[in-house]
């Protein structure tokens, strides 16, 4: 931990001074993060190291879709759950796709497995109606996915080596 | 400095008015109160409502005149159809958001929203509710009680909290439909750096932001015929309590205040004055000493609860510039359950003190763990055992909650006869009414420092320069031939200003008086809504009018208080005094470890 305090104290100084400095460094922590999110007490190192209250730090991660404020797997499925996908069926594949992974959504339509292979998370909309149902793999944009292609494309990214 | 003059019709209505003048203000001049709701002038100018739209010829869309000034030759319409129909609309969209529970709402009939609804002729929601979700109402706080479902986002209270106050305890999370006012993680009120102010409270139009109510648990101890209730008032209860029962603004109803808490059934009417002029006493010869013996300076007063969060949080290594001095509040409490417990013959443990503060952050303080002196007093003449542990002060009311136990009762305030304050944690000298206003401790505390230390008599009484006026304000006082140097700072910003050359060193000061809240208590977080700066004003006049009809007008010629020193606390600084009047502080830090 106090590896990554002084990891924190560097970004931030290297930062401070820019405009827009706030946004770059917490796009930093972000990046530097071992599972790619803004966990509480990195926030609170940021807040400290650059003087600036805490619930405008808070304001900031929250406004931008960008931050995480949870723990990310390597890999992220993005499934849509707007209303051409729905018709087509991306509540099954949803479903399915949790089922294989053995987790659940929380509230905020997010679930994570526990080793951080995979994060699972919908999204209102991706505005690609016409391929619906559409789904994101690590931002990749899958179309018409059917419940056996979603099936290869995980056991795929499961079998690769981790951090591979 | 003379400022370029505008001139521009309003409703056809020609008003001249001087440039960088707002459009709304400009159409006030002009004879319209054009509607607003977001807009709060001196705090917020966020311009989210839109309520107050007005058509400008020339401009293709309506302006918000809360956002915008005035421009040579505008042609204003404050009321044409496009106009009123854009402001009903955009209060419905509102509305529809907002729980209709006016009925069962604290601010029922003293809401912004629900005037508006009237005015503005709004007779059903039209519309959908668009926010999915219920947000949990953070009650987590000692003083305040947010219900972000109530909250129409205008911004009022994070503003109020980061440039009035300079706190930022609060801030606008997320982003469209989920955007709600929060702290850091959604942690509460209680883990953040909030100092219980309560101004969020006075400025939000709606009842998403209120005090925290000891009403029911306060009429309980009253109805209980084993207890005995005393009940304390603070000095800007007076200038206060009068507009919320429906009198003009800044009243002076002392007399009324009494006879109203008598017919609520209090066991004895006392006054926060009382220990205010004991305050002074203590407070005074903390500052002589200090002076004579080279103890840290400047001292700074230390009876604002929200102010002594604030020190302990954003300036922890500054805490020895406070006076050890606890509040008038808390001086009531000791003083109440040892001295007179002792002398009117009543089991401490039976009393229970209420105050009446006009103040949120005093409920916290109440509950603060290191003030528990009148029971450590009788722990340690092994009177009482551990678990028969009592506070000072049980229960804290703010002039709104008593307020509104008066209209309960249905009392018929304004034509109550003048009741008189009892003996002896009731009489008090005008010095103590000053307690109520910006500069009055300072001005109290001179009072008797002057005659302390001079052993002269004092013939001006009335400090002029460091009344209500600006945010901070100093005067070089002469006592005898020595000058002191003080400064007076009303709102934890302005306070920010002298902590900052306290902790640069350069501070000039050899006393300093804070107070949380804009023009000091009589503008405290618990007073009727609403307060402005013109309303703050008159309830000023009428504390400094208070204080010149006093017979007696120093804290130190209170026959009370020095029958109290002659046979009990014997001596200020004294030894009962430390065990009873004085405190210690926390340092607390802005960040948690
Ligand atoms: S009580 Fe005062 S400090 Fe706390 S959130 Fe409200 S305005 Fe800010
Ligand atoms: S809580 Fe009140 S003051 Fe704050 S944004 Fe909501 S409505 Fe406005
Ligand atoms: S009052 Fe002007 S936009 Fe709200």
């Amino acid at each position: 931990m106090n590896d990554r305090a002084n990891e924190i104290a560097a970004i931030v100084s290297k930062h401070r001074e820019r405009h827009g400095a706030l946004l770059s460094i917490l796009e930093a922590v972000q990046r530097t993060n071992e599972h790619n999110y803004l966990p509480k007490q990195e926030l609170v190192m940021v807040a400290k190291e650059l003087g600036v209250p805490l619930s405008q730090i808070y304001s900031v991660v929250t406004f931008y879709a960008f931050f995480n404020l949870k723990a990310q797997g390597e890999h992220v499925i993005t499934v849509c759950r707007g209303t051409a996908c729905h018709t087509r069926g991306s509540k099954p594949l949803l479903d399915n796709v949790l089922h294989m992974l053995g987790i659940e959504l929380d509230e905020d339509g997010m679930a994570t497995t526990p080793d951080y292979r995979f994060t699972v998370h919908t999204v209102a909309c991706f505005g690609q109606c016409a391929l619906a149902p559409v789904i994101a793999i690590d931002e990749v944009i899958h179309s018409m996915v059917t419940e056996e292609k979603l099936a290869t494309m995980i056991e795929a990214l499961s079998a690769r080596k981790e951090g591979a | 400095m003379d400022r370029k003059m505008i001139t521009l019709s309003v409703d056809g209505k020609t008003v001249t008015v001087p440039e960088g003048t707002r459009i709304l203000d400009a159409c006030n001049v002009a004879g319209i109160k054009v509607p607003s709701l977001c807009y709060l002038e001196d705090v917020s100018a966020h311009g989210s409502c839109g309520i107050c739209v007005v058509e400008i010829d020339g401009y293709k869309r309506l302006v918000r005149s809360c956002l915008h000034t005035v421009k040579q030759d505008m042609v204003i319409h404050t009321h044409s159809n496009r106009v009123m129909s854009a402001r009903k609309l955009n209060l419905e969209l509102l509305l529809a958001n907002h729980p209709l529970l006016c009925t069962t709402c604290e601010r029922n009939l003293n809401c912004e929203l629900q005037a508006l609804a009237l005015q503005l002729g709004v007779r059903e929601s039209r519309f959908e509710r668009t926010k999915k979700s219920i947000r949990p109402i953070d009650d987590s706080s000692p003083s305040i009680v947010r219900d972000p479902n109530a909250c129409i986002l205008c911004n009022r209270c994070v503003e109020v909290c980061a440039n009035v106050q300079e706190v930022h305890a609060i801030e606008m999370m997320q982003r469209g439909l989920r955007t709600t006012v929060s702290t850091f993680f959604d942690e509460g009120l209680a883990s953040s750096v909030c100092t219980n102010c309560g101004q969020c409270s006075l400025v939000c139009p709606t009842g998403a932001i209120t005090e925290k109510s000891h009403e029911s648990a306060v009429f309980d101890a009253i109805a209980d015929p084993n207890l005995v209730v005393l009940v304390q008032t603070a000095p800007a209860i007076r200038v206060g309590l009068g507009e919320a029962m429906g009198l003009g603004e800044g009243s002076l109803v002392t007399g009324k205040m009494v006879s109203a808490l008598r017919t609520l059934g209090f066991d004895r009417v006392f006054d926060t004055q009382f220990s205010a002029d004991l305050t002074i006493m203590e407070e005074s010869h903390e500052l002589i000493q200090r002076l004579t013996n080279g103890g840290t300076l400047p001292m700074i007063t230390s009876c604002s609860p929200g102010w002594i969060k604030f020190i302990e949080t954003f300036y922890p290594d500054q805490l020895e510039h406070l006076s050890s001095c606890k509040s008038p509040q808390q001086m009531f409490g000791s003083i109440a359950k040892t001295y007179y417990a002792e002398q009117a013959g009543i089991d401490p443990r039976n009393i229970r003190v209420v105050s009446i503060m006009p103040c949120t952050a005093k409920k916290f303080e109440a509950g603060r763990s290191e003030i528990d002196s009148a029971f450590s007093y009788w722990r340690d003449k092994g009177s009482f055992t551990d678990d028969e542990y009592f506070c000072d002060v049980d229960y804290v009311l703010t002039t709104r909650e008593l307020a509104r136990m008066l209209k309960r009762i249905g009392i018929d305030f304004a034509h109550l006869e003048d009741g008189k304050f009892d003996d002896p944690l009731g009489q008090s000298t005008g010095s103590a009414v000053l307690f109520g206003a910006t500069g009055g401790v300072m001005e109290a505390a001179l009072r008797t420092a002057y005659e302390t230390i001079t052993k002269t008599k004092l013939d001006a009484l009335e400090f002029e320069q460091i009344r209500i006026g600006a945010g901070i304000r100093e005067a070089t006082i002469m006592i005898g031939e020595t000058p002191l140097k003080v400064a007076v700072a009303n709102t934890l910003a302005n306070a920010r200003v002298l902590l900052d050359q306290i902790q640069e060193g350069k501070s000039p000061y050899a006393f300093i008086e804070v107070m949380t809240c804009p023009d000091g208590c009589l503008g405290g977080g618990g007073q009727p809504i609403p307060t402005n700066k013109e309303i703050r004003r008159k309830r000023a006049m009428s504390i400094y009018e208070e204080d010149r009809g006093m017979p007696i007008r120093k804290s130190h010629e209170n026959p009370s208080i020095q029958e109290l020193y002659t046979s009990f606390l014997k001596q200020p600084l004294g030894h009962l005094s430390h065990q009873l009047l004085h405190t210690t502080y926390v340092k607390r830090g802005a960040y948690p470890e």
